[in-house]
């Protein structure tokens, strides 16, 4: 796919013209940290595309925290969309969680079609890390700290603008369309592998003192330590809120919630949290998972035991968002750490 | 566009039987065709209250309506029991796998059901004796905690009985009341001394998952091999299309994998009996 350049002032125009047939979010910095907020009048306003990762995932733009799936028996849903979502500064470790999300909701035997609707009108304009955060893990799941696929664009910052890489079909309408917003990458292209290059360095000195296990012998040792007792020790500090699934990128879990009545019931999907007493819980309350530690054992289990069995890829990406979240400094670099002594 | 698989079809209720205290078969009529095999589930909706998942009892070649056995444990299953001729209600599916009855061609079959474990068991023994001349013989084992609680008590009791030469009954309960004249112990008592020429049997077991354990055990200890049983897993099964999450076992989603598996496919999962 074709490279190109674009400096910040056109970046604006760009996402300004893209804002009349998208909703266009970008990480906006608050607090020292960045979340995805509404922007497009202003073009990118003052949205931050290098550093790391937002606090949020891109995870709520196709599986919305609360959809309504069904209303009554009507088969009308999902409608139209006035405005789909063009997302602007995804970072890697959120389109690797693209690889779980799509499996669920797409390529499995049965389809969801309010996921593929989002995801075919989304856009997805991502850009590459420019640095890590402390809870930062990806190059140790082998996910690199830059996009290397299912983008729509990606954009690596370099010095007053962009380099940027067109990774899909409509990525490339939209670079024709505004083909005069784009100059030709040149040696900016050299710029942006010795910035990955050394990035992905420091990352990687990074993990090593973490001392997690390579990623081939993640599956195998959980497997030898699920009846360890690193479950119980580790879950002590959890005091069940569920914050490491509602902000994981790759967690698609929910529940079904039905209310109204009669001829006015309406069907809706929430997220919901495998750390959370019910969740396996059948009617009459038998509950194959009844302790915390199960639970916790159970996350590791999909993520690091299920998913390589079943897609071949990690059902985590590394962002340590979860680490960050938990009250109860449960760290999943540390658990992972832990499967190896 | 694709079909959303989210949206139950209406469906009308035809018909509710008291079968126990605490067990009552509705029969149901949706608004378009909905086929299952024996041993898939549906998912019910009460409209406004939430989902629940059932396999119907009533047989497969029963096109115009089919029942759901259900036992009054939850929110869902209380409304359920509320239920009178007339009301409306949804139906999802039918989800997940049949029971293999190409498996079972030429053998002895054994049937081990426990409490509200024999309504998917009712749907495969119809669909057996649908086309008995295929199976050797059917031995059917039933499990009641009382007298009371034995459900399908006419057919069960009687007419089955009496249907054919090669189906044959063990009936027990675990604590008999004062008409009780047949066997009392727990459902693994009447798998003592079978008349089954094992090596050509498979045993197919539905129940609470204590039952289920124990039976499957018994099973293998009286000369079953894993793979000659099959067992009817029950969990969690939410959105019943594999998306949810809530009824993973293992590598498995009951609802898109199951609820049907051979013992040999799921006996070293870790939580297999949790």
């Amino acid at each position: 796919m074709n490279i190109y350049f674009i400096n910040r002032p056109n970046l604006d125009r760009l996402i300004k013209s893209l804002s009349k047939a998208y909703k266009v979010y970008a990480p906006v910095k608050s607090d020292g940290n960045r979340y995805y907020q509404k922007v497009g009048d202003d073009g990118l306003g003052e949205a931050v595309l290098g550093e790391i990762r937002p606090v949020q995932s891109i995870k709520s733009f196709f599986l919305p925290v609360r959809t309504k799936i069904s209303d009554y028996f009507y088969e009308d849903l999902p409608g139209k969309k006035s405005r789909p979502v063009a997302i602007v500064g995804a970072k890697s470790c959120d389109l690797a969680s693209l690889k779980v999300m799509d499996y669920v909701f797409r390529q499995d035997s049965f389809k969801d079609p309010f996921y593929i609707q989002r995801r075919d009108e989304g856009l997805i304009i991502s850009s590459d890390c420019t640095s890590h955060g402390e809870s930062c893990f990806c190059v140790a799941l082998s996910i690199m700290p830059y996009p290397t696929e299912d983008f729509d664009i990606n954009l690596s910052e370099i010095e007053s603008g962009y380099v940027a890489e067109v990774g899909s079909e409509k990525g490339e309408k939209i670079a024709k369309e505004y083909s005069k917003l784009f100059q030709k990458a040149g040696l900016y292209k050299d710029k942006k592998e010795e910035n990955r290059k050394k990035l992905t360095e420091e990352l990687l000195a990074h993990v090593k003192d973490k001392k997690i296990p390579g990623k081939d012998s993640l599956q195998p040792l959980f497997k030898k330590k699920f009846d360890s007792e690193l479950w119980e020790e580790t879950i002590k500090t959890c005091v069940e809120c569920g914050a490491c699934n509602v902000i994981c990128p790759a967690c698609h879990c929910f529940a079904l919630k039905d209310q109204g009545k009669d001829n006015n019931f309406e069907r809706l999907r929430l997220w919901d949290s495998c750390l959370l007493r019910s969740f396996a819980m059948v009617a009459g309350g038998a509950n194959p998972r009844k302790l915390l530690a199960q639970r916790l054992r159970n996350r590791f289990d999909k993520k690091f035991n299920f998913f390589p069995d079943t897609i071949g890829k990690f059902g985590c990406t590394g962002c340590g968002r979860c680490s960050d979240a938990c009250p109860g400094k449960i760290r999943i670099d540390e658990v992972l750490a832990k499967l190896g002594i | 566009m694709i079909d959303n698989p989210y949206t139950p079809i209406k469906t009308e209720v035809v018909g509710v039987n008291e079968e126990s205290p605490t067990i009552k078969t509705v029969s149901l009529k949706p608004e378009k065709p909905l086929h299952f095999k024996a041993g898939q589930f549906v998912e019910m909706t009460i409209p406004g209250v939430g989902e629940a998942p059932f396999t119907p009892s009533s047989s497969p070649y029963e096109k115009s309506k089919l029942e759901i056995s259900i036992m009054k444990a939850g929110r869902v299953t209380a409304k359920i029991h509320d239920l009178k001729k007339g009301d409306i209600v949804g139906l999802r599916g039918p989800y997940g796998n049949e029971y293999p009855l190409s498996e079972f061609e030429g053998k002895e079959i054994l049937l081990v059901g426990g409490g509200v474990g024999l309504a998917p068991l009712r749907a495969l023994f119809l669909a057996l004796v649908h086309d008995m001349d295929k199976y050797k013989n059917i031995t059917f084992c039933c499990g009641s905690r009382t007298p009371s609680d034995i459900i399908y008590k006419d057919c069960v009791l009687d007419k089955w009985q009496k249907m054919n030469k090669k189906v044959k009954f063990r009936i027990t309960v675990d604590k008999k009341d004062n008409n009780w004249k047949g066997n009392v112990g727990l459902v693994t008592t009447t798998l003592d001394n079978l008349k089954i020429d094992l090596k050509n049997s498979v045993a197919i077991v539905c129940g609470p998952p204590i039952m289920m354990k124990f039976s499957t055990f018994k099973l293998l200890e009286i000369g079953y091999k894993n793979e000659q049983i099959y067992l009817s897993m029950e969990k969690n099964m939410s959105c019943g299309i594999g998306k949810c999450g809530h009824c993973r076992l293992g590598n498995f989603y009951v609802c898109k994998d199951g609820p049907v598996f051979r013992y040999d496919r799921i006996n070293n999962i870790h939580e297999i009996w949790d």
